[in-house]
């Protein structure tokens, strides 16, 4: 798997996987947006539970806590704005839902301590202290970090795979040097390494890593952005390890809080997807409303989802971008029925087997929609999920050992290399529209309980 | 391509057959017509938001597609089988007829009686109808002889839906191919109608013979063997669907490209069907095992087996090696039951049906190899 095309270069080539190919790639174009309001879903943070920390009305700063975990109060997740807290929309049960912020645009800052030594511990402090520890999450579980720990080694992912992702080449060429302090001090938090993984035609210039830091190259299809992807191919997880992961334009927002003592909670996203009118990107503030960019969108119905077509998350049209969301896609409901659908030869309809004959036009772009296109069976054609996911791993078995909540089998057969988000090409491909990522996601949940 | 009338059917009858509704009882049986017209409406809620358009309906429809050529010249073959024996020289389509109205009542009550258990099954559980049985059901009459009485075609077909399939959970959880559980119901219940020399040609005259190649070889009749090329055309007697090599291979072929079938399956069962075939060639000791490998591999439904049964994705090994070996076994057992076992000159159908019920084993097997190469790198970790 490991080829060597010059002596400091190491290449993974992911040979199973999948590009899907929608319409409505970003222009690379950036427009800042402003936002009148922001919001922090705690339900964007996995398995935390939320302890309010303000009232409706607060004055808030830029970095103020809004809300802690219960069960680890040091764990802040903190307003990405100033301004006055707005609104606490709770659910069922009185399960907070968000937390809206009314934006006034100043973006005051709490003080920020101006000395600030990077030794382990003060680096940990400064990040919990200005809420962005959030930023840093761990392997096996996909949960934040905790703090108290040390992994063996921290990967950032310099590029996303998944479909319409950002080119974060594009993203972050003018925030180089942030981003090379981010890694600086991330690496510190480690005794091993702190892998930076690129794509083989990387286009930036990173003749310089701080020292700990090693770039890594992978070329193939998604999932080879995937952090899960390149822990599994460099450093994999073994029971009990820890890998820590923080996304590449969150690195850069730690790399300003060390480099320049700000705190700026902004980041760049691509409004893609077919019902995009103006597919480009967006310079918002994390958490920020997208209503603007949402509402004027081509077809209706239309599915709006703060994130990409595999994970990502539906939102209404006046909803805020996730906390780790990189772009918000827009695609068109569906939900049309098709007579004797599946007879037809149909040109028109993607499919990773050969039974359409939209097979002759590999390259062609597809409109694509939420439609399932079946009903659910049980598992039938077993090995058409091995043809997509990467792993080293048998992933039928895997979500079997996850159904009957197995826990031996499911450690023995590799549940802490994985999370949800890598069986979504699985979720994608499988006939029986099996559900892969709640599969995995229930097994995780069960075994982090247990 | 949309029908007004129908939409406001299908809505109706939506409607009508909602829980709590007086035609709830007839849900599974609506949805299953439902889908079958049109495809479904849903749309995701969770996981991925887009999905592969191929369905198991799909899935299974290329196969029907991929049984065709067996199907057209089976039918066509009864026919030409039939006017051969009775010595009347008859037209293509003349033969084509008479075979398709010697098929058309069996697939039509395999249906019939089929479908009756999963819709009641379904209904009873609250599942779709589940697409499976639409190839069982359309290869079960390719592996009958055709004159075979419907009664025990009904009994046989329900059998193997109750006992081979709902009383596991339905299709998906069965460990046996329902086909073949069929076919070894009349083979053990009813003998007399599925082996032997009489059964092979419908409405044989009686001074012809009708004895596969298969029982030829079996009772010793060696220069009675048809040449290497009526097998591979299949000019010759056996089960509907068995008889031409060609147009099996042509369905292989569409299942291959379609990548509905596993390649490696269908390789590994030629590969072990040839190699032991060879070996029982040096080893001897019967006149099957003197049989040329090459030509063990055309006889009786030993490719069709290979083909189309051995492939069923939910019987056969789940795991990339455990196919493999899954299918080797098959192509060695169906050769060593016909190479040395005088009872059972057919060994294909049995072979599949035992290692479909090795296939999890084989998987325990695979499934450990794996889960040892992950325990070694934790040692190496540490």
């Amino acid at each position: 798997m490991i080829n060597d095309t010059s002596k400091k270069r190491q290449v993974f080539t992911i040979r199973k996987g999948l590009d899907l190919a929608l319409k409505g790639v970003a222009v690379e174009k950036t427009q800042r947006l402003e936002c009148s309001t922001v919001a922090l879903s705690p339900d964007d943070f996995r398995w935390i539970t939320p302890k309010l920390v303000v009232q409706e009305g607060d004055c808030v700063k830029v970095g103020t806590p809004l809300f802690v975990s219960k069960t680890d109060e040091r764990l802040r997740f903190v307003s990405p704005v100033s301004g006055t807290v707005q609104k606490i929309v709770r659910g069922e049960k009185r399960k907070i839902e968000r937390i809206v912020v009314n934006n006034d645009q100043q973006y005051l800052s709490e003080h920020i301590e101006n000395e600030i030594d990077a030794t382990p511990s003060t680096i940990k402090t400064q990040l919990l202290k200005y809420g962005l520890w959030a930023f840093v999450r761990q392997r096996p579980f996909a949960i934040i970090a905790q703090p108290d720990e040390t992994p063996k080694s921290i990967f950032v992912s310099g590029f996303d795979s998944a479909p319409l992702a950002p080119n974060y080449a594009y993203i972050i060429k003018n925030q180089l040097s942030e981003l090379q302090e981010g890694l600086r001090i991330l690496s510190l938090l480690t005794p091993g390494k702190t892998f930076f993984c690129l794509p083989d035609d990387c286009e930036l210039d990173l003749s310089s890593l701080p020292k700990n830091v090693e770039s890594r190259y992978f070329s193939g299809p998604h999932p080879s952005g995937n952090v899960g992807t390149q822990i599994h191919y460099i450093d994999p997880i073994n029971k009990g390890e820890k890998v820590w992961y923080v996304e590449l334009q969150n690195v850069v927002t730690i790399g300003k809080l060390f480099l320049h003592k700000k705190l700026d909670f902004s980041k760049t996203i691509a409004l893609c997807g077919e019902g995009a009118l103006q597919p480009m990107y967006y310079t918002i503030v994390n958490g920020g409303n997208i209503a603007s960019i949402a509402q004027n969108s081509l077809k209706r119905p239309i599915r709006i989802i703060s994130g990409n077509v595999l994970t990502g998350k539906v939102i209404d049209t006046d909803g805020f971008i996730g906390f780790y969301d990189q772009q918000l896609t827009l695609i068109p409901e569906g939900g049309e029925r098709e007579l004797i659908g599946w007879l037809l030869p149909n040109f028109k309809k993607w499919s990773l087997s050969h039974t359409f004959l939209s097979f002759l036009t590999p390259h062609k772009k597809y409109s694509f929609n939420a439609q399932l296109h079946g009903g659910k069976r049980a598992f039938m054609l077993t090995d058409v999920y091995e043809k997509v996911f990467p792993f080293d791993i048998l992933p039928l078995q895997l979500m079997k050992a996850c159904i009957i909540q197995d826990i031996d089998l499911m450690e023995q057969l590799g549940i802490y290399e994985v999370t949800d988000e890598d069986f979504a090409l699985c979720d994608v491909v499988c006939p029986s529209k099996t559900e892969c990522q709640s599969i995995i996601y229930e097994g995780l949940r069960f075994l982090y309980n247990n | 391509m949309r029908l007004k009338f129908l939409d406001k059917l299908s809505q109706t009858l939506e409607k009508k057959t909602e829980k709590g509704q007086p035609l709830h009882r007839f849900w599974a049986l609506w949805d299953a017509i439902d889908t079958f017209a049109f495809t479904p409406k849903e749309v995701t809620t969770k996981g991925s938001h887009i999905r592969d358009t191929v369905d198991m309906k799909r899935v299974m429809i290329t196969v029907i597609i991929a049984l065709f050529p067996a199907l057209l010249f089976g039918i066509w073959n009864i026919g030409y089988q039939h006017f051969l024996s009775i010595q009347t020289s008859v037209s293509f389509w003349g033969a084509l007829w008479y075979g398709f109205l010697k098929w058309l009542p069996l697939v039509i009550v395999v249906y019939v009686s089929g479908l009756l258990v999963e819709i009641i099954f379904a209904q009873i559980r609250g599942h779709q109808v589940a697409e499976g049985f639409f190839v069982t059901g359309f290869i079960l009459p390719l592996i009958l002889p055709p004159d075979i009485p419907l009664w025990i075609v009904a009994i046989a077909t329900m059998f193997a839906v109750l006992f081979g399939k709902e009383v596991f959970g339905g299709t998906g959880y069965n460990f046996l191919n329902p086909a073949l559980i069929a076919r070894a119901f009349i083979f053990f219940a009813y003998p007399s109608v599925i082996s032997g020399d009489k059964v092979w040609i419908a409405e044989k005259a009686d001074a012809f013979s009708g004895a596969t190649p298969l029982s030829d070889i079996a009772n010793n009749h060696l220069s009675a063997l048809p040449s290497t090329m009526d097998m591979l055309v299949g000019t010759i007697s056996g089960s509907i669907g068995e008889t031409s090599k060609i147009a099996i291979l042509l369905g292989a072929a569409v299942l291959l490209f379609t990548q509905v079938a596993n390649w490696k399956i269908m390789l590994s069962v030629v590969a072990g069907g040839f190699l032991s075939a060879l070996t029982f060639n040096i080893l001897g000791g019967t006149p099957m095992a003197e049989v040329p490998a090459y030509q063990q591999l055309l006889m009786g439904g030993f490719l069709f087996g290979a083909v189309f049964m051995a492939t069923d994705p939910v019987t056969a090994a789940h795991t990339q090696w455990g196919k493999v070996i899954y299918g080797f076994l098959i192509g060695v057992f169906a050769i060593l039951i016909r190479d040395y076992n005088k009872g059972y000159p057919e060994g294909m159908m049995l072979a599949i049906l035992l290692m479909n019920i090795f296939a999890p084993l084989i998987d325990y097997c695979v499934v450990q190899v794996n889960i040892k190469r992950r325990m070694k790198r934790v040692k190496i970790v540490k």
